[in-house]
């Protein structure tokens, strides 16, 4: 038998290092080699039948899974090791030591038959998977009842984890963060998953338990919009503190200028006016708990000039400064909850200044379920007007029943019956993937409702907030975890009607953080072309953006300008004061001064 | 009369921005082609670049397409019967020296070339030994001599150089077939049972000359050609024959009054022009038009060499200096000057 398999192939770490003629005998020692001890964990070994090759990989970068192995179609992990693991007498590092679990990559794999769990185990297999849900990934498993969920929805609840308000470090008050989310009142889920508790995502939760009603509100939640309860906001549901921190440094500058912290003095180039250093204290730097808004100065600083030669000309004693003083964004407003002042590795001084402020959910905010279920706040509707049960529950969030069918999430309606069911029970309830069968967990949540009175299937009568009558048929409701993300419109939100101007070329900025306008761009230039607009292209492109009246001399066609001494107009080529005044961009005047700057002439020659 | 009304009714008015719009109406559509493109399968020699990159041939006005084909339709009587039309197939294929060549020895000490040939190719081709000799004889004016599988050569010179450019040469020498027609396949039209040829190559010219050809309905993808043997108003039909295919083979609704202008605007000089820098775009009156497009410092410096004169008529100057557009609302003027308005006594109606 032996002798017409041709000698196998054997590669390590993907290059050659001989050839074997019983491969599987080879691949049998080394496995057996590693469960005793012999060999480093971290050894994988696999045999492919096809091309007949030994793949013995230790290189890194492998993607590898912890198995339990199978011995004589029994778990080599027993209930006495589990009860040891338990009183911690032994560790994980014993299982992997003493063969009872083992990593495998996904080429050794390849040669397995892992059993998922131990009521399928057969003769054949070789491994035990650890947990069902261990199929999924982490992200997946931090979800309740994913394998009732499209992956689609999985992708963006990966997201959507990441962006989630709560409690990120427990020192957060210590922290100076750029910036940072602190969830108000943070709750663990009432329905949870074994991955959960396992990253201790329990001791420091991202979410709140919303009692949820999956119903329309006249419209208020189409398209992904969700409609809040008003007396839920107000006793603190979704509220949340955003803390934001200011640095500032006293640079050292070649030369031996440094920059100062300080209230800069009137003289200082750039001096904003008195009333924007009212609030700092005489070291320049702002006092903790002082309220502030856009515009006010939270460390003042002076710095040397930009340029040398400003400060030789002057030649007095007080030396020539710049004013450099951090104010506060426009659009931001808070408190000031911490300053501190440190040093660089270099030396310098540094502050921070630490500003809060409060962040009440409010209409644009974003929220998302644990199901990939994103929505904004449209409507925070007063309690009264809010629909109610016979109980007099008023549900915190009004959910549109449109929003689950097309995307497959099923899992979310699951997770509003089990949190129903552990809520009235008083009861965490488990919601790792596979578990259970999903129509078991129904029957099982719909006993634990009818022993208190609920429908078993989660529906219920609700009454119409604004006149009294019940609803004709009955709405779903229950309790689902929720996540606030940090997309907020207080920190996104901006406007402009007339503002800021580019110095170069007269145009609107751009930019938030410039208080810029909206680009009316190439296309949209096209769009009002193509339909024939042409007044108001022109008011677009000129009237509300960078027009400018120039003087364009009637003899040679050049630009002239005012004389302000003189009072009288002047044309630099001929001298004369024979003009028109013409309206065109700026953007043209700078066009002609640089055509201009390259010696060309440029005339402009106009019509009656 | 009722007719013209109603034909008035669809005409474009004037100040119609026709070019921007049908600009747009084209990139629309034609953002969804990068996504996806639909490709027909087919024998490799036949399948002709579409979708995208199609288009930007097309546009462009490359004088070579990247895969030429033509479509010959045969005379009648040929075009349904599958022998004969497989001989005009044989005497348009292109076939090469180097094609059916199976070895080539030189003898440099001899100054001897030979070639030894493949039977089966030149069966397949339907070219006889003899028939490649004289070919040799006449085209490159050498003395040939057939030896049982092959053709020898004399050469009337041992230098190493003239016996190696001769090989190259021969290797390259037509043996039969169309010049720059390449390699064809015969089809059949499902509809009227009619045979057909397509070939790689655009040489319609060529092609044409080939007996049992029908001359009315064989034609090409190359607007270049078609330009060269037809003339300028062809190559515009073909140009938008050409962009409506290709859109309609990408399931995509253009109308084709939008590529007719566009074919219009490109061959209205009398020659073939592309709409890049090169082309439509490059030749505009205004300076500042083209400097706004590309290459501006080029534009500005000839202007200023050659004291160019803007007029202001089109659309990209007037927006640069914030005048209102010659477009739309903006093309209309009036005709009586401010100065004769007052002049003109308003009309008072007799019923009054």
């Amino acid at each position: 038998m032996a002798k017409d398999i041709p000698k196998a192939y054997v590669y390590i770490n993907g290059r050659v290092v001989g050839t074997v003629a019983e491969p599987l005998s080879l691949v049998n020692e080394i496995r057996s080699g590693r469960r005793k001890g012999m060999l480093s964990g971290e050894v994988n070994v696999s045999y492919n039948e096809k091309l007949n090759s030994v793949n013995i990989n230790t290189d890194r970068g492998r993607i590898r899974k912890p198995y339990i192995i199978l011995e004589n179609g029994k778990p080599k992990l027993t209930p006495e090791i589990i009860e040891k693991l338990k009183s911690r007498e032994i560790n994980f590092n014993y299982l992997l030591r003493n063969g009872i679990v083992e990593y495998l990559d996904a080429e050794e794999e390849e040669n397995m038959l892992i059993a998922l769990s131990e009521k399928e185990i057969t003769p054949k297999h070789t491994h035990l998977e650890v947990d069902i849900s261990s199929i999924f990934g982490f992200t997946i498993n931090t979800s309740p009842y994913p394998e009732h969920n499209s992956l689609a929805r999985h992708a963006m609840l990966a997201n959507f984890t990441k962006q989630a308000q709560g409690l990120y470090a427990s020192n957060f008050n210590q922290r100076f963060d750029s910036r940072a989310y602190i969830l108000f009142y943070p709750q663990k889920p009432v329905v949870t998953t074994a991955a959960y508790d396992t990253v201790k995502m329990t001791n420091h939760p991202s979410g709140q338990n919303f009692v949820v009603a999956l119903s329309t509100y006249y419209g208020y939640n189409m398209a992904d919009a969700i409609v809040l309860n008003r007396a839920a906001v107000d006793r603190g549901l979704g509220r949340s503190m955003f803390y934001k921190t200011y640095v500032d440094e006293e640079r050292r500058y070649p030369g031996g200028q440094r920059d100062k912290f300080k209230v800069p003095p009137p003289t200082a180039d750039g001096y904003m006016g008195e009333h924007v250093y009212s609030k700092l204290s005489e070291d320049g730097i702002i006092e903790p708990e002082l309220e502030v808004q856009e515009g006010d100065a939270l460390i003042g600083k002076v710095a040397p000039p930009r340029f040398l030669e400003e400060n030789l000309g002057a030649g007095g004693l007080e030396e020539k400064m710049r004013d450099d003083t951090a104010v506060l964004k426009t659009g931001e407003k808070g408190v000031v909850d911490s300053v501190i002042f440190t040093e660089s590795t270099g030396a310098t001084k540094i502050v921070k200044v630490r500003i809060r402020s409060l962040r009440i959910p409010e209409n644009g905010d974003k929220f998302a379920s644990r199901h990939g279920q994103k929505g904004v706040v449209a409507l925070i509707v007063p309690p009264e007007d809010m629909p109610f049960t016979a109980e007099g529950i008023v549900p915190d969030l009004l959910l549109n029943p449109h929003s689950i069918p097309t995307r497959l999430t099923f899992g979310h309606l699951l997770e509003t019956l089990g949190g129903k069911a552990g809520a009235v029970n008083g009861e965490i309830v488990d919601g790792t993937a596979f578990a259970e069968k999903g129509s078991d967990r129904i029957e099982s949540y719909g006993k634990v409702l009818e022993q208190h009175g609920f429908d078993r299937y989660g529906n219920e009568v609700l009454y119409d907030g604004m006149t009294g009558i019940p609803f004709r048929s009955q709405i779903f409701n229950g309790v689902v975890y929720y996540n606030r993300l940090y997309h907020m419109v207080s920190n996104k939100i901006q406007v402009r009607s007339r503002g800021k101007v580019q110095i170069l070329t007269h145009q609107p900025t751009e930019g938030k953080a410039r208080q810029g306008a909206l680009r009316f761009g190439e296309m949209e230039r096209d769009a009002l072309i193509g339909y024939g607009a042409s007044l108001l292209l022109k008011e677009r492109l000129l009237d509300q953006s960078d027009k400018a009246v120039v003087l364009v001399c009637k003899d040679c066609g050049m630009l002239g300008y005012y004389d302000h001494i003189k009072k009288t107009m002047i044309c630099p080529l001929t001298k004369g004061s024979n003009f028109v005044e013409v309206e065109i961009s700026y953007a043209f005047k700078v066009l002609l001064d640089e055509i201009k700057s390259l010696h060309i002439m440029t005339s402009i020659k106009l019509n009656e | 009369m009722a007719k013209d009304k109603e034909v008035s009714k669809y005409l474009v008015e004037y100040g119609e921005p026709v070019g921007i719009i049908a600009a747009q109406s084209v990139g629309e559509p034609g953002t969804q082609m990068i996504l996806r493109s639909f490709h027909l399968a087919g024998i490799e020699s036949t399948i002709s670049t579409s979708g995208l990159p199609r288009i930007i041939e097309l546009v462009d006005a490359k004088k070579k397409p990247s895969t030429p084909i033509t479509y010959i339709y045969l005379d009648e009587k040929i075009g349904k019967n599958f022998d004969r039309a497989t001989e005009v197939l044989k005497s348009i294929n292109e076939v090469r020296m180097g094609s059916i060549a199976k070895r080539v020895l030189e003898n440099f000490t001899k100054g001897k070339i030979k070639v030894v040939l493949d039977k089966q190719e030149l069966e397949s081709e339907g070219v006889t030994i003899k028939h490649v000799a004289g070919k040799i004889d006449k085209a490159l004016n050498l003395d040939s001599v057939v030896e049982d599988n092959g053709i020898v050569i004399s050469m009337h010179t041992r230098n190493l150089k003239e016996i190696r450019a001769a090989t190259i040469n021969l290797m390259k020498m037509l043996v039969s077939g169309v010049d720059g027609a390449g390699k064809g396949t015969i089809r059949r039209d499902d509809k009227t049972g009619e045979f057909y040829l397509v070939s790689a190559g655009s040489n319609i010219e060529g092609i044409m000359q080939v007996e049992g050809v029908d001359r009315t309905r064989t034609t090409t993808n190359d607007v270049f050609a078609i330009y060269r043997l037809f003339g300028i108003e062809a190559a515009r039909n073909s140009l938008a024959l050409e962009l409506k295919k290709t859109l309609k083979e990408q399931k995509i609704s253009v109308d084709e009054r939008h590529l007719n202008l566009i074919a219009d605007a490109m061959t209205a000089s009398g020659t073939i022009k592309g709409v890049g820098r090169h082309g439509l775009s490059g030749e505009k009156k205004s300076v500042f038009a083209r400097a706004a497009y590309e290459e501006t410092l080029k534009h500005l410096i000839h202007a200023a060499a050659f004291g160019e004169v803007d007029s202001m008529r089109g659309v990209t100057e007037n927006i640069l200096v914030g005048k209102q557009i010659p477009i739309g609302t903006g093309a209309v003027r009036l005709a009586i000057k401010k100065e004769d308005m007052a002049k003109i006594k308003p009309q008072t109606s007799k019923k009054d």
